[in-house]
C-alpha cells in the first residue's frame, strides 16, 4: 500500500475503560492504527486482548456506562466520530461504516423477515422508497450469493443456515456502499468449509466494490490468507504491526513469535511437541506501567518490568507504516533495544 | 514384541464399534406421533487400539459428539454394539455398567458448564472417588492432591471454586476428575474448542504427557484439523452421521482419498501467507443436508465435486482401499496390493477394519 494515500479511517491514541465496582478495567490502551483505501487490515489477538472493544468503541456501540472512551480521536475522512452527536453518529453507522458481527443468529432480528432487515438501512440512510429498496435488496442478495433471492427475502432468519445468515449480514453491511467494513470474527461461528465460502465471497466483493475492511480474528490462518497488513493486540495494546508476509516471515515481538509457534498446521512439518506460552494473559486492572507480556516473556529484563514500551518503527519507516513493534528487546540484534 | 515398540501399542483392540446407530425420534402433531428420526449416527464401524489416539473430525452436526457419548453409553443406542475390553457396553445391565464406568471417562468441551459452581476443586475431583470407592477421607484427599499435581494445578487451590480459575485451568480440573478412577479410555469431546490458542497448546501437551505416563487411550473429538494432526495417531472423518474415511494420520493429511476429506483439509486456513497464496482450495457448494432426511445413496452426493450417477443410488460401504486406510466412496477403488492376495473383480472387503493402522 502506498504511504501517501489519505487513510479512510485514522484511529489515534484510543483509550477505553470499563468502570466496574471492582475498579476500572483498562480494556484498550492508546491504540493507534489507520486504514488505507481498499486495504484489508487484519486484527489478531486472543480473547480479552481488546480487539472487539476497540472496534465497538470507535463507532459508539459500547454501553456507556460502564464503558468510557477516555481519550483518542477517530478520524473518518476529516470528521472525528468520537466528538459528533448521537444523531450524526447514527448517520455514520450503517451508511459509511458497515459492521458484520461474529454470531449471525443473534445479530439478526428473529421476528422480522430477511427482506425487512436488508431494506431497513436502504430506507433509513439512502432515502429509498419501498420499491427501490426491494430492487436493491434483491441485487444485494445476488451479490452475496444467496440463490433465489426474491423468495428468500420473505424468509425469516431461522430458515437460513449459519453460512447463509452470515451472507445476509454481509449484504446488510454492504447495503449503503460503506467506505469501511468492520468484520468482527465473521467466520468464527462457522464450519471450515463454510468459512472458506465466506472468505472467498469477501475476497471477491473486495475486488468488485473496493471498500476498506478491518477483519478481526484470533485465527492466524485466516489472517494469512486474506489480510494485506496485520496488527497484533495483546492486553489492550497494539504490540506489533506489519504487512502480512513480513509479519509471518519476520515476527519481532516475543508474543507474536510465540503465537506463531504454538499453532499447528495441516501442511508443512508436523511438530512432535507444541510450543507453549506459559502462564495467563494479565487482568487489565490498572493502567499498565510495565510491559503486559513481561511475566510470560522469555526475553524480559528489568526495563520490561519498569516501563511499558511504546511502538517503534523498524528501519526507516514511520510507526503505523511499514513494520513496528512495542518491545524493549530487539529481536534482530538479539539484545535490548538501545 | 519388545523390539517393535511403536506397533506394540496398536496391536490390542480396546474399543470395537460395530454398526453403531443413534437415532433421535421426532414427534409431531397433537398426539406427538413418531414421524421421523434425526439420524445423528447412521451405522458406523471402527476400532480403537490400546494406547492410541483416534481423532474424530467433522463439521458441526455430523454426529461426532454423539458417537463419543454413545461409546460411553450416555445415550441408549438405537442399534449396534460397542465392545470395550470384551464387554458389550450397549447391552450391559445397569449394575454391571456402573462397575465398568471407572475405566471409561470423558473430558467435556465447555469447562465452564461441566463443573458444578457450588463445589470446590477438591470436591469435584473426589466425586468419582465418593461414588466408586470406599476410601477414607484422608486417602481421597491424598489422591486429589496427586491428581492436581499430575495436571499441573497448585495444591493450594484445592478449596477454591471453579469461578476463580481461568478456562485453561478449569479444563485441567475436568481432566483431573476424568483421571480420578485410573481409566484406560477417555473420550475427549472438543476439549480445547473453548480455549485461546496459547492455552490450547498447554492442554494438548498435558493430554499427551498423561497418555505417555498412564498409557491412556483417547478418542479425541475435534473440528480443529490442525490440532488433530498434532495429537492423533489415526483420524476418522465423519460426514452426516457416517464415516467418510479412516486413515493413519500422515497419509490422510498428505493424500486424502475421500472427496469430502479432500475438501475439508483444503478449507483449513494455513498460517503461512506464501503457502496460502499457492494452495488450491476446493470450495464446497451449499450446506450440509438435514440428518433427518439424508440424501439417497452416498450422503455426500449433494455437495460432492466428483459425483457420478451411482453415488445418488447406492450407499458406498466403508472398505479398506489401501493398507490401514478405509474409505466409503465409489470413486476410490481398492488398490490391488500383493499382500491382500486375490481381489476378485471390483468387490472390496466390507466392514473389515482390522488392517495394521500404522507401520
Amino acid at each position: 500500500m502506498p504511504d501517501g494515500a489519505k487513510p479512510v479511517l485514522d484511529v489515534r491514541g484510543l483509550q477505553t475503560v470499563f468502570r466496574t465496582r471492582g475498579g476500572d478495567v483498562h480494556a484498550v490502551n492508546s491504540v493507534s492504527f489507520h486504514l488505507e483505501p481498499g486495504e484489508l487490515l487484519g486484527v489478531v489477538g486472543e480473547s480479552g486482548s481488546g480487539k472487539s472493544v476497540t472496534m465497538m468503541s470507535l463507532i459508539g456501540l459500547l454501553p456507556m456506562p460502564p464503558a468510557e472512551v477516555r481519550e483518542g480521536e477517530v478520524l473518518l475522512g476529516d470528521m472525528d466520530i468520537l466528538k459528533i452527536s448521537p444523531a450524526q453518529l447514527r448517520d455514520v453507522r450503517g451508511r459509511r461504516i458497515g459492521f458484520v458481527f461474529q454470531d449471525p443468529m443473534t445479530s439478526l432480528n428473529p421476528v422480522y423477515n430477511i427482506g425487512n432487515q436488508v431494506m431497513e438501512p436502504l430506507r433509513r440512510h439512502m432515502g429509498m422508497n419501498k420499491a427501490q429498496a426491494y430492487t436493491r435488496a434483491v441485487e444485494l442478495m445476488e451479490l452475496v450469493g444467496i440463490p433465489d433471492p426474491e423468495r428468500r427475502l420473505k424468509d425469516y432468519p431461522h430458515q437460513f443456515s449459519g453460512g447463509m445468515r452470515q451472507r445476509v449480514m454481509i449484504a446488510i453491511a454492504l447495503a449503503c456502499d460503506p467506505e469501511v467494513l468492520i468484520a468482527d470474527e465473521p467466520t468464527t461461528a462457522l464450519d471450515v468449509t463454510i468459512q472458506a465460502q465466506i472468505i472467498e465471497l469477501v475476497k471477491e466483493l473486495r475486488t468488485k466494490l473496493g471498500m476498506a475492511i478491518v477483519w478481526i480474528t484470533h485465527d492466524l490462518g485466516v489472517i494469512a490468507g486474506i489480510a494485506d497488513r496485520v496488527i497484533v493486540m495483546y492486553a489492550g495494546q497494539v504490540v506489533e504491526q506489519a504487512p502480512v508476509k513480513e509479519l509471518f516471515a519476520n515476527p519481532q515481538h516475543p508474543y507474536t513469535r510465540a503465537l506463531l509457534k504454538t499453532i499447528p498446521s495441516v501442511t508443512g512439518e508436523r511438530e512432535t511437541r507444541l510450543k507453549v506460552i506459559e502462564g495467563q494473559p494479565p487482568i487489565l486492572g490498572a493502567a499498565p506501567t510495565a510491559c503486559p507480556f513481561a511475566p510470560r516473556c522469555g526475553h524480559a529484563f528489568d526495563r520490561c518490568g519498569a516501563e511499558n514500551p511504546i511502538r517503534r518503527a523498524l528501519g526507516a519507516g514511520r510507526v503505523g507504516y511499514g513494520h513496528d513493534v512495542a518491545c524493549h528487546w530487539d529481536a534482530s540484534k538479539g539484545a535490548a533495544h538501545a | 514384541m519388545l523390539d517393535a515398540k511403536p506397533s506394540v501399542k496398536l496391536v490390542t483392540k480396546l474399543v470395537e464399534v460395530k454398526d453403531l446407530k443413534m437415532y433421535f425420534p421426532i414427534h409431531t402433531g397433537l398426539f406427538r406421533r413418531h414421524t421421523g428420526d434425526v439420524k445423528a449416527v447412521d451405522g458406523i464401524n471402527f476400532d480403537i487400539y490400546q494406547g492410541e489416539t483416534l481423532g474424530l473430525v467433522g463439521e458441526s452436526g455430523c454426529g461426532k459428539s454423539t458417537v463419543g457419548r454413545a461409546l460411553l453409553r450416555l445415550y441408549e443406542l438405537t442399534a449396534g454394539s460397542v465392545t470395550i475390553e470384551g464387554e458389550d457396553i450397549a447391552t450391559l445391565e445397569p449394575e454391571a455398567l456402573r462397575k465398568k464406568r471407572p475405566m471409561m471417562q470423558m473430558v467435556f468441551q465447555d469447562p465452564q458448564a461441566c463443573l458444578n459452581p457450588r463445589m470446590t476443586v477438591a470436591q469435584i475431583v473426589s466425586e468419582p472417588l465418593d461414588e466408586h470407592t470406599d476410601w477414607s477421607a484422608d486417602q481421597k484427599l491424598a489422591k486429589v492432591y496427586e491428581l492436581m499435581d499430575a495436571v499441573g494445578l497448585n495444591r493450594v487451590f484445592a478449596n477454591r471454586y471453579p469461578h476463580a480459575f481461568s478456562g485453561g485451568q478449569r479444563q485441567r480440573i475436568g481432566i483431573a476428575r476424568a483421571l480420578a478412577l485410573n481409566p484406560k479410555f477417555i473420550v475427549c469431546d472438543e476439549p480445547i474448542a473453548a480455549l485461546d490458542v496459547s492455552i490450547q497448546a498447554q492442554v494438548v501437551n498435558l493430554l499427551e504427557d498423561l497418555q505417555e505416563k498412564l498409557g491412556l487411550t483417547y478418542l479425541f473429538i475435534s473440528h480443529d484439523l490442525s490440532m488433530v494432526r498434532h495429537i492423533a495417531d489415526r483420524v476418522a472423518v465423519m460426514y452426516l452421521g457416517r464415516i467418510a474415511e479412516i486413515s493413519p494420520r500422515e497419509p490422510l493429511y498428505a493424500d486424502p482419498l475421500h472427496p469430502y476429506a479432500k475438501a475439508l483439509l483444503s478449507a483449513v486456513p494455513d498460517p503461512d501467507p506464501s503457502r496460502e497464496a499457492t494452495r488450491q482450495r476446493i470450495i464446497l457448494k451449499g450446506d450440509v443436508p438435514s440428518p433427518s432426511n439424508p440424501p439417497k445413496g452416498c450422503n455426500f452426493c449433494t455437495r460432492c465435486p466428483e459425483v457420478i450417477p451411482i453415488c445418488r443410488e447406492v450407499k458406498p460401504e466403508l472398505a479398506e482401499v489401501r493398507p490401514g486406510r478405509f474409505v466409503a466412496c465409489h470413486l476410490v477403488p481398492a488398490q490391488n496390493n500383493n499382500a491382500a492376495g486375490s481381489t476378485s473383480g471390483t468387490t472390496v472387503q466390507k466392514h473389515n477394519q482390522q488392517g495394521e493402522p500404522e507401520q
